[in-house]
């Protein structure tokens, strides 16, 4: 079959209407997730992986996998949307890759220009989400093509660098993410080991024989660690929020931001394949660029459209981009899409090079499923903005007993036992005081995910070797990987260390 | 940067890196057909953690403590919600769903702001029974049920 069929049988599968109705509440869920402040993207499809894997049970595993990715990934992407909501209207972004957006985008507000600025987010939005799935699409088959030609060393490699890239972009300091990466690892290998089934650090406990639980440590470290933030800091949403117009720009405004908005979805895409770099950083480069572009910079910080188009175009692009090393080579890129892997790999499907032959009707449904949440999304943020931003009101109070509800309910519908719900608990204490004092999660979560794989390849390698661990510099590939990953680890170092007295600019990465 | 909390959490994970060292030498070190055993991998990490730990140790002692203005965390409402879902954990499969997830949401609405029972009442009774009629009775996922000592639900 040609791509193209493969996109119509896609399309075929995402019309279904319960997909149609999965693809919708991702998208709600997500924007509603956006427009929270304080729960970003990662948050919302960790508190929502559970309830999904239980929604979907009764349906046959292939339904089920594609009906539940294609509502997490709505999430993901809606969570882009909904983002700009609050930095636009309350001064303070509903996740980290709006922070740029704040910029202008509340100027703008303050000018009565709330509007203009809210639809510009949502056209741009839009443009890239569609841009970055047609980058999907064209890349997907021959990324896979080239990956199915690895060997375990290759992938081995790969994995590390991966690890090693989302642990070098975040948090303040590289020998933290390391930490928190080993112990990713570390607690992956509690439980029996699949490649020569010896139980390991298990001690005759049941519950520990199936290994820690992905989803309840990522629904612990993510959503039940940031309501215990919450409390423990007060968080509430002051300050007044301004007036919303009429959601639409005018053609001045339209004209303005076409250049910007075509450009940051290309950046945003390149930028969202990169692993470890992802929508935060986009935005921010594409922020920076129209800035250096612009005829007249110095409108920037004071309400120019085009910095509310960019940065928000740029974040959902590298939402889109950050799909493809996930689908074509199972390596998530970041925290959220560590966690949508952590859900393939819960309906058993195992991303990466033959997901696409072995699971045509998942991968291609959630590909069509996102042109179709894409348009939700257009309508739901065009016209429906003004319900939206009620949401930014919704009483704190109410929100964070209930998201604990949530988790426990969640967790427990699919774990089934009180020890991961204690475990949950536990899970959000470290994960609230880890990330307090710049200890990032994010790297925990992948190399939690990764860890067996990793393992496995890591087996297989030198089984196939006899046990000389030269295999893994033997193999160019591999080498070459391996050589990035040490440049990623040192190169910063040394950077670091010539201009030892400038700043350190870290860059939070959040989703 | 916390200094106190980086050393304390650095004793931590080295302890935590060497107990990985230690009881990886009782998985047995040989796989069929394989001559890297169960062990490498745990071992390799643990030491690789133990390392990370100790660096992180003697960061401690480079870098100037910053005084970040003392935070006031609510410890109270805190400490209250957090033995609350604890109880809501352990509770939960002997008492049933609806009355737990009830009792856990109501002092959990009444911790974070006094009053407007009434509210909170209606909120956390919808709450508790609509997810267990949606999940339980709707989509057949068992929750456990209160009916063994409250008749209903």
């Amino acid at each position: 079959m040609s791509t193209l069929e493969f996109l119509l049988h896609g399309f075929s599968v995402a019309f279904q209407w319960y997909n149609l109705l999965f693809a919708f509440f991702g998208v709600l869920i997500g924007t509603a997730v956006g427009v929270l402040p304080g729960i970003g993207p990662m948050n919302g499809v960790a508190l929502l992986l559970p309830i999904t894997a239980s929604i979907t049970g009764t349906l046959s595993p292939e339904q089920a996998a594609a009906s539940g990715i294609i509502l997490l990934a709505g999430i993901y992407y809606g969570a882009m949307y909904g983002g700009s909501t609050t930095s636009i209207l309350l001064n303070t972004p509903g996740e980290s890759s709006s922070v740029m957006t704040v910029i202008d985008g509340h100027q703008m507000a303050k000018q009565g220009r709330a509007g203009a600025a809210l639809g510009i987010s949502a056209i741009g939005s839009f443009v890239a989400g569609i841009i970055s799935l047609l980058g999907l699409i064209l890349l997907a088959k021959p990324l896979s093509a080239i990956a199915i030609n690895f060997g375990p060393a290759e992938y081995f490699s790969l994995m590390i660098l991966g690890l090693l890239a989302v642990s070098g972009l975040v948090g303040k300091s590289m020998t933290k993410a390391l930490i928190m990466l080993v112990m990713g690892l570390l607690l992956g290998t509690i439980g029996i080991d699949a490649v020569s089934g010896a139980a390991r650090f298990t001690y005759n406990i049941p519950i520990l024989y199936s290994g820690i639980s992905f989803l309840t440590i990522a629904v612990g470290l993510f959503a039940v660690g940031e309501v215990f933030k919450s409390i423990l800091e007060r968080d509430s949403n002051s300050g007044a929020l301004a007036k919303i117009d009429k959601p639409y720009p005018t053609k001045q405004d339209l004209k303005d931001s076409a250049l910007p908005i075509t450009r940051s979805s290309f950046l945003g895409f390149l930028i969202g394949i990169l692993p470890g770099a992802g929508a935060t950083i986009a935005s921010a480069f594409s922020y920076v660029m129209e800035k250096k572009l612009s005829k007249n910079p110095e409108k920037f910080g004071k309400g120019a459209i085009e910095g509310v188009a960019a940065p928000e175009t740029a974040n959902n692009a590298a939402a889109g981009g950050a799909m493809i090393p996930l689908l074509t080579l199972g390596i998530p890129g970041s925290g959220t899409t560590a966690i949508l892997m952590g859900a393939f790999i819960m309906y058993n499907i195992q991303p990466g090079p033959l997901l696409f032959e072995n699971h045509p009707s998942v991968v291609w449904g959630l590909i069509a499923s996102m042109f179709v949440g894409n348009l939700m999304l257009l309508i739901l943020n065009l016209p429906l903005v003004k319900i939206f931003a009620k949401m930014i009101s919704t009483p704190v109070k109410y929100l964070l007993p209930l998201i604990i509800a949530f988790s426990i309910f969640g967790v427990y519908a699919v774990q089934v036992n009180s020890f991961d719900l204690l475990l949950l608990i536990l899970c959000g204490l470290f994960g609230y005081f880890l990330s307090k004092n710049d200890f990032p999660l994010p790297p925990l979560v992948l190399a939690l995910v990764l860890g067996p794989m990793l393992e496995n390849n890591m087996m297989r390698a030198l089984t196939l070797s006899n046990g000389n661990y030269a295999i893994f510099i033997q193999k160019p590939i591999s080498a070459i990987f391996l050589l990035i990953s040490v440049l990623w680890l040192v190169v910063p170092f040394l950077l670091k260390r010539r201009k030892n007295k400038g700043k350190n600019t870290s860059v939070e990465i959040g989703n | 940067m916390n200094k106190t909390f980086d050393r304390y959490a650095g004793i931590v994970f080295l302890a935590i890196g060497a107990f990985f060292i230690i009881e990886s030498h009782r998985i047995s070190a040989n796989a069929y057909g394989s001559s890297v055993g169960p062990n490498v991998f745990p071992f390799g990490l643990g030491i690789l953690l133990g390392l990370l730990s100790i660096r992180l140790i003697y960061e401690t002692f480079k870098y100037q403590q910053t005084e970040n203005q003392k935070e006031k965390l609510d410890y109270k409402r805190f400490a209250i919600i957090l033995v609350a879902s604890v109880l809501y954990a352990l509770l939960l499969e002997d008492a049933g769903y609806v009355v737990t997830t009830f009792l856990f949401l109501l002092i959990g609405f009444q911790t974070m702001q006094r009053g407007k029972i009434f509210v909170t009442l209606i909120i956390s009774l919808s709450f508790s029974v609509g997810v267990f009629l949606l999940f339980d009775k709707l989509l057949n996922v068992p929750l456990p049920s209160s009916a063994s000592w409250l008749g209903i639900l």
